[in-house]
């Protein structure tokens, strides 16, 4: 066919190149910022617009979307012209990609200041930025598209699949993820609740590491690592295979991260088996980059982009197998909410992301600006600072991470926690925070070389903007040819191949998503649980907007010595009306899910609470918690909360009809309420202040469950016919969940309390079967004042204490 | 040119791979033909096995839920740590050094964030270094609100976080140092003065 001439768009990947550096410096910043903080509370300046719960998304974001993802476009753009054959369809779409993400960059950082989030992390934005991401997002994979469309190529190379698969599976994860009713432009609720709005967020969240971090930078790693090496990929078999199969699995491994936690067991199986699974195929692509380097190692030793390049495929390879270790529930019960998981993500995030970044600039941008790299050496001295930094990073985070853990859990000699003040396990690792700054720093001056480098390499060459090149054009209609792969034939296809990808990686989500969100009995109720009062609802807004969530977390895992150190373990129904939860992910601080248990380890007054906010350190001396001392000073906006009562309503949260109008009634009633209790204590506070907000709603976490109300009637359901296994150990296991849970009403020796009846005489209310007693524990019978035990015990507990009180005690 | 040095290349490749080498080009980026290597795929295999048996060992054989396994640990823990001393009596201490072990105690538990780094009180907490109880001063009483808390008042039950015996040293320390010890700041008595 005809030769045709065309140029390609350097401009826009230079553009790119250009935020990135940019962006890269800022968002390191940031995370210097955010460590020290932690190393010395003094960096949070009292500001309420830069605390840690404002800056740390600001870095997750910057990092994330900013410097790496204009990376991403970057790199994309670059590779995508030269395998195609062909410049970007649109040069439109390119340039409204390019301003449109720094544009969103922005607003992302404006509105972290000043407290607009979603809480959900990595998806902190507001639905305003949500739409605008959406439809940027959506001009660059049309860009692409069509791109591949208008190729002079006949098939579409291994790394434009992984580009293909990022721009469906970020599409598909940030559309599901958003889903939220607007209150104001600033404000919405996440259509989810609850253990649902966990398993959307976690599902979200684990793929933007498969989709933004991972399957991106295969893509880059696809183009540049055979370039720079001149190494013709090692297995194009193994290319196909790792494609497919981490795209598909990679989408199930979500509730990974909520092990233990008020979800199913079911749904945490998925997370943990798929984890694993997982192991080959993300091993896959590092072994084929490796692989693909024999015969060039002696290049290696001498070029620093190469080295970059090999590191990062090796940390890709290391975190690939510690990720689904971490999946496993024991090794999980450590790494989750210590600084394991902080640890494993820099060494991705620094080694990996970071790595290949530098590596595929440092062949790039010489090629692009048509020179040679300014210098090698300090190339060279970029990447040992940097790969020393990562190490000094992650290490004391590691030790930090076991040391905490071994407190948390270390019983005395009597049984009871050793360390049972939280701040202890803190300060004790906070040395290592001091050093993960200075590894944090040499990173950042490693950088900060580079960007040295970049600036001399670029002064010294010149960029082609728009680039002459000349290729025949092909017929792409052709059909399926006799002996052609399967395979084969769809890299011919890009439409057809993008619908194949957009199957296959769809379908982890759905089977997750869909039963959790419409089958029932996944997120059974309690029915003590209320919604929350216009001032506890408000309360909680102020707690999602400042960030609260990045160091505590609000989820109890049934482990002794979590449930001795906050109180009873969390269920899944507590959460239902939780738009958006705030299980969070690390424990800076302790735990509050159970702050509002009056008879609970976690239970504070209004008035320590008030001293708190004011000044942590008066309360606990060694806290590196901020002060919040404008939560006495800022005024909550009492004209949106009607409106935000019936964004609630329209999400299903029972409030009564017309509960809109009565709102702000009801919230001044309550906050009188808080006011007078602090006044006993001579503190005074506007009745409309955050703070009176703030304590109502820590007053209100985990308060309904702990006195579980009695109802005048339920219908229980039907009991089928109960066989008991009479073994020691079961009854054993009855004998002590009869003395913690039973023996306060029906006494030690199961004699009966006042009126409540004896289970030693002959004498049977509601029947002496096995499947009577069983369906009396596990119904109750509200009328009479014997409580249900379904959401407390399993059928299995249950079973073992009816074993206990008919065969275990002395009649 | 640089058609000559792919040219160039491919040669020095088909030299060194000969078949293997695979008639794919892109961007002058070539393929080779080889398998996945065989110990990656049996990873892979071993993997798949063990996550059907995890499944198959949780909800085919019953395995423990997370909620069966906390049951368990509590039978352990209460098997481990059953000598709690239940029965046991406990009595002012008067010595020097229970008394010095009371104070140390008394700083540790953080007691001082609410009565006072002197027990002086302050705008959570009663004072402490006077003579004056709101729910009784004899030693059983001061022994009981520390241990059980009086938690509709914001006293924080210490019995998960101490045993009886640092109990029963800090409330020899209140009773027999802190009170009339009368500190600067004190807050206002509240209750019955002790007779």
């Amino acid at each position: 066919m005809e030769v045709q001439k065309f140029y390609y768009d350097n401009a826009i990947v230079r553009n790119f190149i250009l935020a990135t550096i940019v962006w890269g410096v800022v968002g390191m910043i940031v995370g210097l910022l955010v460590a020290l903080q932690l190393a010395w509370p003094v960096f949070n300046f009292g500001s309420e617009h830069i605390s840690f719960g404002h800056m740390r998304p600001l870095h997750t974001n910057a990092i994330i979307f900013a410097f790496v993802g204009n990376g991403i476009f970057a790199g994309v753009y670059y590779s995508l012209q030269k395998l195609l054959k062909a410049r970007m369809a649109s040069d439109l779409l390119s340039k409204i990609n390019f301003w449109g993400w720094q544009l969103i960059i922005v607003l992302a950082a404006l509105s972290f200041l000043f407290g607009i989030t979603t809480s959900k992390e990595y998806a902190e934005l507001e639905w305003p930025i949500d739409i605008l991401l959406t439809i940027i997002w959506l001009a660059y994979g049309i860009n692409m598209i069509m791109t591949i469309a208008r190729r002079r190529v006949k098939h579409i190379y291994a790394a434009i699949w992984w580009y293909i698969a990022t721009f469906v599976g970020v599409a598909l994860l940030h559309v599901v993820n958003s889903f939220a009713i607007p209150v104001t432009l600033f404000k919405s609720y996440s259509l989810f609740a609850g253990a649902q709005d966990a398993v959307v967020q976690w599902w979200y969240g684990h793929n933007a590491v498969a989709f933004f971090l991972t399957t991106p930078f295969l893509g880059l790693m696809y183009y540049y690592l055979p370039k720079s090496a001149n190494r013709p990929i090692y297995s194009y078999k193994l290319s196909i295979i790792h494609f497919w199969s981490l795209i598909f699995l990679y989408m199930w491994a979500g509730p990974h991260h909520l092990l233990y936690q008020a979800l199913p067991d079911w749904a945490q199986a998925l997370g943990v088996t798929f984890s694993i699974i997982l192991i080959a195929p993300s091993w896959g692509g590092m072994i084929n980059g490796l692989l693909t380097l024999r015969g060039a190692w002696d290049k290696v030793r001498e070029s620093a982009e190469l080295k970059f390049m090999v590191v990062a495929v090796t940390a890709y390879g290391m975190a690939t197998f510690e990720g689904p270790m971490m999946s496993l529930k024991n090794v999980n019960a450590i790494s989750h909410f210590t600084d394991w998981t902080i640890a494993h993500v820099h060494i991705a995030g620094m080694a990996w992301n970071g790595g290949l970044i530098f590596g595929m600039l440092y062949w790039l941008v010489p090629r692009l600006f048509r020179t040679k790299l300014y210098s090698e050496k300090l190339a060279n001295t970029h990447f040992w600072i940097a790969t020393l930094g990562i190490l000094l990073y992650a290490i004391p985070l590691y030790w930090g991470a076991i040391t905490q853990w071994l407190m948390w859990r270390e019983y005395s000699p009597e049984g009871l926690l050793r360390y049972p003040n939280f701040l202890e396990t803190l300060t004790q690792i906070l040395p290592m925070y001091v050093l993960r700054v200075f590894g944090g720093l040499m990173y950042l001056a490693g950088f900060v070389i580079m960007v040295f480098n970049m600036a001399k390499t670029m002064k010294s060459g010149s960029i082609v903007a728009n680039e002459e090149s000349e290729a025949a054009a092909i017929d792409l209609t052709e059909s399926k040819t006799a002996g052609e792969s399967p395979h084969r034939f769809l890299e011919r296809k890009g439409m057809k191949f993008t619908i194949a990808a957009f199957i296959v990686l769809a379908i982890g989500g759905a089977v997750e998503i869909i039963p959790m969100t419409f089958i029932k009995s996944n997120i059974p109720t309690i029915e003590s649980v209320k919604p929350y009062t216009p001032l506890e609802l408000e309360g909680r807004d102020i707690y999602v907007s400042n960030g609260c969530y990045t160091c505590h977390s609000q989820v109890i895992r049934p482990f002794r010595w979590e449930t001795d150190r906050y109180g009873d373990y969390s269920k899944i129904g507590e959460f239902v009306y939780d738009h958006p939860y705030q299980w969070g992910s690390r424990r800076i601080g302790p735990d509050l899910a159970r702050t509002g248990a009056i008879d609970g380890p976690m239970y504070k007054t209004a008035a320590w609470h008030y001293s708190h906010f004011m000044e942590p350190n008066r309360m606990n001396e060694q806290t590196i918690m901020p002060a919040y001392s404008w939560f006495a000073d800022n005024k909550v906006d009492l004209t949106i909360t009607p409106r935000k009562i019936n964004a609630m309503i329209t999400l299903g949260v029972p409030y009564e009809d017309g509960y809109a109008d009565r709102a702000v009634e009801d919230y001044l009633k309550q906050a009188a309420e808080v006011v007078a209790v602090l006044k006993e204590s001579n503190i005074d506070v506007h009745p409309e202040s955050e703070m009176v907000a703030m304590i109502a709603y820590l007053h209100k976490m985990g308060r309904d469950i702990s006195a579980v109300k009695k109802v005048d009637e339920v219908v229980p359901a039907e009991v089928k016919e109960i066989v008991l296994e009479e073994t020691p150990e079961n009854l054993e296991a009855g004998s002590v969940i009869f003395s913690k849970t039973c023996a306060s009403c029906h006494g030690a020796n199961g004699e009966g309390v006042a009126t409540f009846p004896s289970f030693i005489d002959a004498e049977w209310i509601h029947g002496d079967t096995p499947t009577n007693v069983f369906g009396i524990i596990k119904n109750g019978k509200p009328a009479k004042g014997m409580m249900s035990y379904k959401n407390q015990l399993s059928d299995k507990q249950i079973k073992q204490v009816t074993l206990f009180i008919l065969k275990g005690l002395d009649k | 040119m640089a058609e000559n040095r792919n040219n160039q290349e491919n040669d020095d490749f088909r030299e060194e791979f000969g078949d293997k080498l695979m008639n794919h080009d892109y961007d002058g980026i070539k393929e080779l033909d080889n398998p996945a290597p065989k110990w990656i795929m049996a990873i892979f295999y071993v993997s798949i096995v063990f996550s059907l048996y995890y499944f198959v060992y949780y909800f085919i054989m019953d395995g423990p839920t997370q909620d069966e396994e906390y049951i368990e640990v509590n039978i352990e823990h209460e098997k481990k740590y059953n000598a709690k001393g239940d029965g046991e009596v406990f009595v002012l201490l008067t010595d020097e050094a229970s008394i010095k072990e009371g104070e140390i105690l008394y700083k540790e538990m953080n007691c001082g964030a609410c009565h006072g780094a002197n027990g002086e009180g302050n705008a959570v907490g009663p004072n402490l270094a006077d003579n004056a109880w709101i729910h009784g001063c004899d030693f059983e009483s001061v022994f009981d609100v520390i241990k059980n808390g009086k938690s509709s008042k914001g006293m924080t039950a210490f019995k998960n976080q101490m045993p009886d015996g640092k109990i029963q040293k800090v409330t020899s320390y209140l009773l027999s140092k802190l009170v009339n010890s009368n500190p600067e700041n004190a807050k206002e008595s509240q209750g019955e003065e002790c007779k």
